[in-house]
């Protein structure tokens, strides 16, 4: 079977009834695909089918006639569904780029600004992504509960504000587009900065959030340099991610092993990033990933080009001041040596800004202590970055850290 | 040759709650059971159950729904088997993939005359 079958038909088929039925019946759609699952799997254990795709479709289709029973058992006469659809007009829906743009609209649905972002992403997860609660949960770090709350918030929204699956209107779609490129970053991002132990939802998380990119890109209309730099961003981070962790231990930058890089991951990205050039628009992507390029290249860490990340770094920040990227840019400065300018930065940021990641502010001044010799007040800062990390693994990585600062200073 | 019959006991998929990606993973270890079997030669048949049931009972025919016993008893399907020995048909079925979801496999040898 191909890998994902199960989840990606998930969302193929929620997007395609969703088309046929409209969003409000979004959950009598899900517990009916759901239970489609089920079916194959209870038949498919003993009688292997010859194509399951084509089975799981076939499926989905007769799905459709039991819906409209179901949905017009709930209303009143006057709103039923009028006739079973013909088979040639179901057939219609089920076209490969009927499907697709489905869901596509399904993506702009999810980024919808009446959803906050955290409902955004849990509908992106449950709705396109078919992941199921407990899965989104571990991925997030979160309690099931939660999860079921903002996924039930969200199809309250839907019926509220009467949300169609529909493309947005002209005047509105470029500020969606941003929100759609967001939601895809955030859980980019949720995939590759975790540190869980289970790597495997992780990866997923990765993989999903490029699987959206790619699906944007095929329709032309909706290629911008933002969607190719973003693309080619994930591509970058993703080519590192076997390396990233080794034997339950991080690996950073420096200790990274370079031959574990991706090679094809970084060539997408690179393509990717060559494309950006073809469109007008700039964006933060663009800067991000000119970073990730930088160190993609770097066939030694100590080959990194530090001044041209210090130099996107200022990029970024004038376009969006933030105490992430001031941080990030405090770290680089460190790594050639540059103490002052690294310490008037990190003066600069309040730790507190940080939120669950201050520790890295602590980790960054620890560095710049023992850089400059100055053991004891090194090792205060480690043991503050220690106690404020909540990840297993990072605290592994600092505690490490920590013996070095300490075998200095004996 | 012997015939045996392997009966899987265990709760359903449906009242497990299982992800569509944990149905995939699922699936991947029966298809691979099934074309080990058949590729071995030693397969024979096998049906899937739904789960609820009826019974009838007694001289007066009386039918009741199910369920009858708890979920981890409840007979989910089976394959038929042809090897030489109840060891070798428990080998076989060293394979069956959902020990973990509390699944029990039961061998039975199958009655042939002749």
């Amino acid at each position: 079977m191909v890998d994902h079958l199960f989840r990606h038909q998930y969302g193929k088929m929620v997007a395609i009834l969703s088309k046929i039925f409209g969003l409000s019946h979004l959950e009598l759609i899900e517990d009916a695909i759901q239970d489609t699952f089920l079916k194959a799997a209870l038949q498919w254990k003993i009688n292997k089918p010859e194509h399951p795709e084509a089975w799981l479709t076939q499926a989905a289709k007769h799905r459709v006639i039991d819906l409209i029973r179901q949905i017009n058992a709930r209303k009143s006469r006057n709103q039923h569904f009028h006739d079973e659809p013909m088979a040639s007009e179901l057939d219609d829906y089920f076209l490969e780029h009927e499907i697709r743009d489905s869901q596509l609209r399904m993506i702009f649905v999810a980024a919808h600004p009446s959803f906050s972002r955290e409902e955004q992403i849990v509908f992106a997860l449950k709705t396109i992504s078919g992941f199921s609660l407990k899965e989104i949960a571990a991925a997030l770090l979160q309690k099931e509960e939660t999860i079921k709350k903002r996924l039930q918030r969200t199809r309250a929204k839907i019926k509220d504000a009467e949300i169609q699956l529909e493309f947005p209107q002209a005047h509105e779609i470029e500020s969606r587009f941003a929100m759609v490129l967001q939601v895809i970053y955030l859980i980019f991002n949720e995939g590759f900065h975790s540190t869980k132990k289970d790597v495997l939802i992780d990866r997923e998380l990765c993989g999903e959030a490029m699987r959206l990119c790619r699906l944007l890109l095929i329709k032309e209309n909706f290629r911008t340099g933002s969607l190719y730099a973003l693309f080619a961003l994930m591509c970058y981070h993703a080519s590192r991610l076997d390396a990233k962790v080794e034997q339950g231990e991080i690996m950073d930058l420096k200790t990274q092993d370079r031959s574990k890089w991706h090679l094809p991951l970084i060539v997408l990205g690179n393509d990717a990033l060559r494309k950006t050039e073809d469109y007008p628009d700039f964006s933060l992507y663009h800067l991000e990933a000119a970073v990730a390029m930088e160190h993609v290249r770097a066939i030694k860490f100590e080959n990194t080009n530090w001044q041209n990340i210090i130099a996107l770094y200022d990029q970024m920040l004038e376009m969006m001041p933030s105490d992430a990227i001031a941080l990030s840019k405090s770290i680089a400065h460190l790594q050639i040596d540059e103490l002052e300018q690294s310490y008037l930065i990190l003066k600069s940021i309040h730790p507190d800004a940080l939120g669950s990641r201050a520790y890295l502010w602590h980790g960054a001044m620890a560095e710049y202590y023992e850089k400059s010799g100055q053991f004891q007040d090194a090792l205060h800062c480690i043991q503050t970055a220690v106690s404020t990390c909540s990840s297993e693994l990072e605290q592994k990585f600092l505690i490490k850290k920590r013996s070095t600062i300490e075998s200095n200073l004996i | 040759m012997k015939e045996f019959m392997l009966i899987f006991l265990g709760p359903s998929y449906d009242e497990l709650g299982l992800s569509p990606e944990e149905l995939q993973g699922r699936m991947g270890k029966w298809f691979a059971w099934g074309d080990k079997m058949k590729a071995q030669g030693i397969y024979r048949g096998g049906a899937a159950l739904h789960t609820p049931g009826k019974r009838i009972t007694g001289v007066d025919r009386v039918e009741s729904d199910g369920p009858f016993v708890e979920s981890k008893e409840l007979i989910g399907g089976y394959y038929t088997v042809a090897v030489d020995s109840f060891e070798a048909a428990a080998i076989v079925a060293q394979d069956y993939p959902d020990y973990d979801l509390e699944g029990t496999v039961e061998i039975r040898e199958v009655v042939n005359f002749g």
